[in-house]
């Protein structure tokens, strides 16, 4: 697969949706796959951060895509995108568990309480999130980036080559527009 | 709501760009600017503005979403003795199983929760298991107890927990529209769980709602004691705790303390911190560092460097939302500026020293902290406060001016005690000595306790509690070195902690100091000086408390005939003697005369003081009161005109929801009860209670006195079930504030024993004096049972018989001396 993801992408920007249908199976299956082998090496119970995933995807992919792999900013991009729907898959699996599993899930850990959004809100938020993408795509993905994948603005800032301050209004403004937007569904 | 179209979007994006990068000022004028060229825009920007408002208030996308799937197929596998179940969590410090223990030994199921190998950092193994051992010997009941902790077989270390199901503490209390003092009971057990393992020298480290869960029966319980320590590294805490944030990303430093965001060590004193940050969101719904959106520098800065917004002002905040603010404030059963009210103060001054960026300016351990949380429960004076003599002072008198306004309730209630007979008027007249105490002696108690504090040293005040009791009995000890060469102040010291010790109802040791002051003062200054008149005049008010009427009468004929001479007939302290004299004569069952006597002492400081003042208020409740006691139909319209005319000046002096207001609209409501004038007295009755829960609280004992005597008209009117569901509404608060024992508590089983009585219900009276006879009625009002004319058609009853022998013989080995 001699840079496939370049060309994918290059297809999907120039407006192939097979191309860009093929990119996301592509980043999710390879995503998916790296997941499950982080958790077998790194043994029972680990939890894996989605930022970690990604960084290591790309140095993944791009070692064996070689030069040509897009850079890293629009690969993030992309990958997050995928990642957005690899969480939403995850969650609706855990959601449909809780309701046919043996328990109640109670708020006995920690973190991930605190953390977790129900999956159905996921949705929402990630149907929004389509439209927004179509408004303001670097919205959209900014999103993708800090909320799914859980990158800081920080992060965010380095790789898009922007000041802090910038990410972080384009982060609220991106909130005003999906709150208005879940909101004005729910009115319906 | 419409959304917007791609393009409004668009046109409207670069604006946000600017006004989401101004100041919230800034952005106020800028909006008004470009209202005036384009009010259009203007508005859909508001409403955007207005949405960003509302969305960082609820903290919208600020928590990711669920965290990827971890390794499947632990389920089932075995750990020493326990069988895992199910993953029921998982996060940055590792994930948790529902485990149940498969040896058979005993039914039981845990929580086993890993952690992250990675985490555990160097010759981590040996410590976890060492850490480990000492935690397991932590036994609390609001402690998850840990059970076992060991590393499995493929390395990983893990704890096994007491698997606890309950809601996060701040979930709990929303969920259950706690009310302030609820919330900070339950608060309390979170605190004695700390305190227990602190004195383990276990520091928590992580105190946060996530790490206290309340179960559904209201049992508290902390999770993960000392588990941050676990992860921490031999001597390298800093970098431990910063190691701790970033490994688990979804912990957010909230609840850190300033000093483990600077990497020095964690100490009792960072729990005492972090409790004072769960203690600010339980009040008002909020983060210290105010609401989002928060970055984690801006939190950062905010936890080391900025002082957080106080707590009453956070809940009324012109920058929150008002819909977020009046939905916190109804979470807590109140409205964002009675929320605002119980904040403030003692409250504010809690949370503020606990959140004391310092840590040795933090209350010095969870203890003191709690102790002052249970004080503030208590009404009495907290420990923390910088100006602590002045505040002291006022907290007393607050305090005292509360027993004098009851006191004077009381009275009122003793009167309509005459003809309705239900349990307050009993109350009233073991009270009735407190009833006649002038009320402006608390604003000179006033004067003299805030002396008192001043000059007593701080250094020896500070750290804890003294009380005024403890002041005034070293006070008195002191008095004769400190004022030695000064025997007129010497005189004055005595006559004012005299009084101070009469009004706490301290009645012998008052009168040895007023009997000293006066005898100083006679020596020193002469019999007809205007102190010793003062003294002498005191001193009649205290054989009056005592019940030598006729000492106390020829006391204060002497001093008012003196102080007409010296002082002249219309100044206020010869108006003052016929005052005490009227009251005096009443007590006497003269009560024409004292009526009379006090009808011209009220003219007159009508016109010399004018009607608004004070005293002449003063005056004129003792007027009406006494327009009362005889009983006398035909004073009924003067009592009520006068009454009516106090409220009038109090509710335009004082406002509607002062104290004394709200007394004269009492009094006024008990007047027209009196005269027959069902419907009016119960409307202000009923508005009254209203202001009273609204401005007191639902469980002040004022507002629960006003719910009383409304239950007292309704039975009047034979309006049985009503009056029933109001003393039934009193005793349930009372059981829950006061507790089930309580005299307060069996006064209402009392009145509703005699409510069941007056119909007929003799077996349910009978029961429900059952239960209070003996245990906690009042032995005065067990003793009388027989002469309670609500309780006449028990008086045939052999049971009651047995009942009132039984309550006889009891309060007779009371009295006997063991």
């Amino acid at each position: 697969m001699e840079s496939r993801i370049a060309a994918l992408i290059g297809a999907a920007e120039g407006g192939d949706s097979a191309a860009a249908e093929a990119l996301f199976g592509t980043l999710y299956s390879e995503l998916h796959r790296m997941a499950k082998r982080e958790l077998a090496r790194q043994g029972a119970a680990i939890s894996l951060s989605a930022t970690t995933l990604l960084h290591e995807a790309y140095l993944d992919m791009a070692g064996r895509d070689g030069p040509s792999f897009p850079d890293r900013a629009r690969f993030m991009g992309y990958a997050a995108r995928v990642m957005r729907g690899l969480i939403i898959d995850h969650a609706r699996e855990r959601h449909a568990q809780k309701r046919g599993g043996l328990f109640e899930i109670t708020s006995l850990d920690t973190q991930s309480m605190e953390a977790a959004v129900d999956h159905r809100e996921l949705v929402q938020i990630s149907e929004a999130l389509d439209e927004l993408g179509k408004v303001e795509p670097s919205l959209a993905e900014l999103v993708d980036l800090k909320f799914f994948c859980g990158f800081t603005f920080t992060e965010i800032a380095v790789l898009r080559d922007v000041s802090e301050r910038t990410v972080q209004r384009n982060w609220e403004k991106a909130r005003i527009y999906l709150h208005r937007k879940i909101r004005a569904d729910l009115s319906l | 709501m419409s959304t917007l179209t791609p393009e409004q979007w668009q046109s409207l994006s670069p604006y946000l760009d600017q006004a989401l990068a101004m100041t919230a000022d800034e952005r106020a004028a800028w909006l008004a600017s470009l209202g005036e060229q384009n009010p259009a825009l203007a508005a859909q920007l508001a409403v955007l503005l207005d949405e960003h408002r509302v969305l960082a208030q609820e903290g919208f996308l600020e928590r990711g979403p669920a965290a990827l799937p971890s390794a499947p197929g632990l389920a089932g596998q075995t750990l020493g003795p326990y069988t895992l179940l199910s993953q029921i969590g998982q996060g940055g410090m590792g994930s948790v199983w529902l485990a149940e223990r498969s040896d058979g030994r005993f039914e039981r199921r845990v929580a086993v929760k890993f952690l992250n190998v990675a985490l555990l950092g160097r010759g981590g193994e040996e410590r976890f298991k060492r850490e480990g051992s000492i935690l397991g010997r932590l036994a609390h009941p609001n402690i998850a107890e840990l059970a076992d902790a060991g590393v499995s077989l493929s390395g990983q270390p893990y704890l096994v927990l007491e698997y606890v199901e309950g809601d996060p503490i701040d979930q709990y209390c929303d969920q259950r529209m706690l009310d302030v003092q609820a919330r900070i009971r339950l608060f309390l057990d979170v605190t004695a769980a700390v305190a227990h393992a602190h004195a383990n020298l276990i520091v928590h480290r992580d105190l946060k709602p996530s790490n206290v869960l309340v179960r559904t029966d209201g049992q508290v319980k902390l999770l993960d004691f000392g588990i941050a320590k676990l992860l921490e590294g031999d001597g390298e805490g800093g970098a431990a705790t910063l190691l701790t944030l970033e490994a688990g990303r979804a912990m957010t430093p909230q609840y850190a303390a300033p000093e483990q965001l600077t990497g020095e060590a964690a100490t009792t004193a960072t729990d005492v911190y972090a409790l004072g940050v769960l203690l600010y969101v339980l009040l008002t719904g909020q983060h210290p560092a105010g609401s989002g959106p928060h970055t984690p520098a801006d939190l950062v800065k905010a936890i080391v460097d900025t002082e957080p917004t106080r707590p009453s002002d956070a809940v009324t905040s012109a920058k929150a939302n008002a819909e977020v603010t009046t939905s916190n404030a109804a979470r807590r059963t109140a409205t964002p500026e009675k929320l605002r009210r119980l904040l403030r103060g003692d409250l504010d001054t809690i949370v503020a020293k606990a959140l004391k960026k310092n840590p040795q300016e933090r209350y010095a351990s969870v203890t003191a902290l709690a102790d002052d949380l249970a004080r503030y429960l208590r009404h009495e004076p907290i420990s923390a406060r910088p100006d602590i003599f002045a505040y002291r002072a006022a907290k007393f008198v607050r305090r005292n001016r509360t027993a004098v306004v009851l006191a004077a309730l009381a009275l009122v209630a003793l009167i309509a005690g005459l003809t309705g007979t239900l349990i307050q008027a009993r109350a009233a007249r073991q009270q009735r000595d407190l009833a006649f105490r002038e009320r402006d002696r608390a604003s000179r108690i006033t004067d003299f306790m805030t002396n008192m504090f001043k000059v007593s040293d701080p250094s020896e005040a500070r750290g804890n509690s003294i009380t005024a009791r403890a002041i005034l009995d070293k006070s008195s000890q002191q008095i004769d070195t400190s004022l030695a060469k000064d025997p007129e102040a010497r005189a004055h010291m005595m006559y004012v902690m005299g009084e101070v010790y009469d009004s706490l109802g301290l009645v012998p040791q008052g009168k040895s100091l007023i009997a000293r002051a006066a005898e100083l003062q006679r020596e020193v200054l002469g019999p007809e000086d205007p102190e010793t008149l003062t003294s002498m005049s005191l001193m009649s008010v205290i054989l009056l408390e005592e019940g030598h009427y006729a000492e106390a009468e020829q006391l204060q004929r002497q001093t008012l005939t003196v102080r007409n001479r010296v002082l002249g007939p219309e100044h206020p302290d010869t108006v003052r003697s016929m005052s005490r004299l009227a009251a005096v004569l009443t007590f006497q069952g003269r009560n024409e005369e004292a009526v009379k006597l006090e009808r011209d002492a009220v003219a007159i400081d009508r016109r010399v003081l004018g009607p608004e003042h004070p005293e002449t208020l003063l005056l004129t409740n003792s007027l009406v009161s006494y327009l009362w006691m005889g009983g006398e139909p035909e004073h009924y319209p003067e009592a009520e005109k006068l009454q009516r005319e106090a409220l009038a000046i109090e509710r335009r002096v004082f406002g509607p929801e002062h104290p004394d207001t709200l007394n004269a609209m009492f009094n006024l409501a008990t007047i027209l009860r009196r005269e027959g004038q069902y419907a009016e007295s119960e409307k202000i009755f009923r508005e009254t209670l209203s202001v009273e829960s609204h401005v007191l609280g639902p469980e002040h004992s004022d507002t629960l006195n006003t719910r009383n005597s409304l239950a007292v008209l309704l039975t009047q009117q034979g309006r049985y079930n009503e009056a029933e569901e109001l003393y039934l509404e009193n005793r349930a608060i009372q059981r829950r504030v006061l507790g089930p024992a309580n005299a307060y508590t069996a006064d209402s089983t009392y009145n509703l024993a005699c409510l069941a009585a007056i119909q007929g219900y003799r077996d349910k009276a009978m029961a429900l004096l059952g239960e209070v006879v003996g245990h906690g009625l009042k032995p005065n009002t067990a003793l009388h049972m027989e002469e309670d004319d609500d309780l006449k058609s028990l008086r045939r009853d052999p049971r009651f018989a047995a009942l009132v022998a039984h309550a006889k013989k009891q309060a007779a080995a009371a009295q006997r001396p063991n």
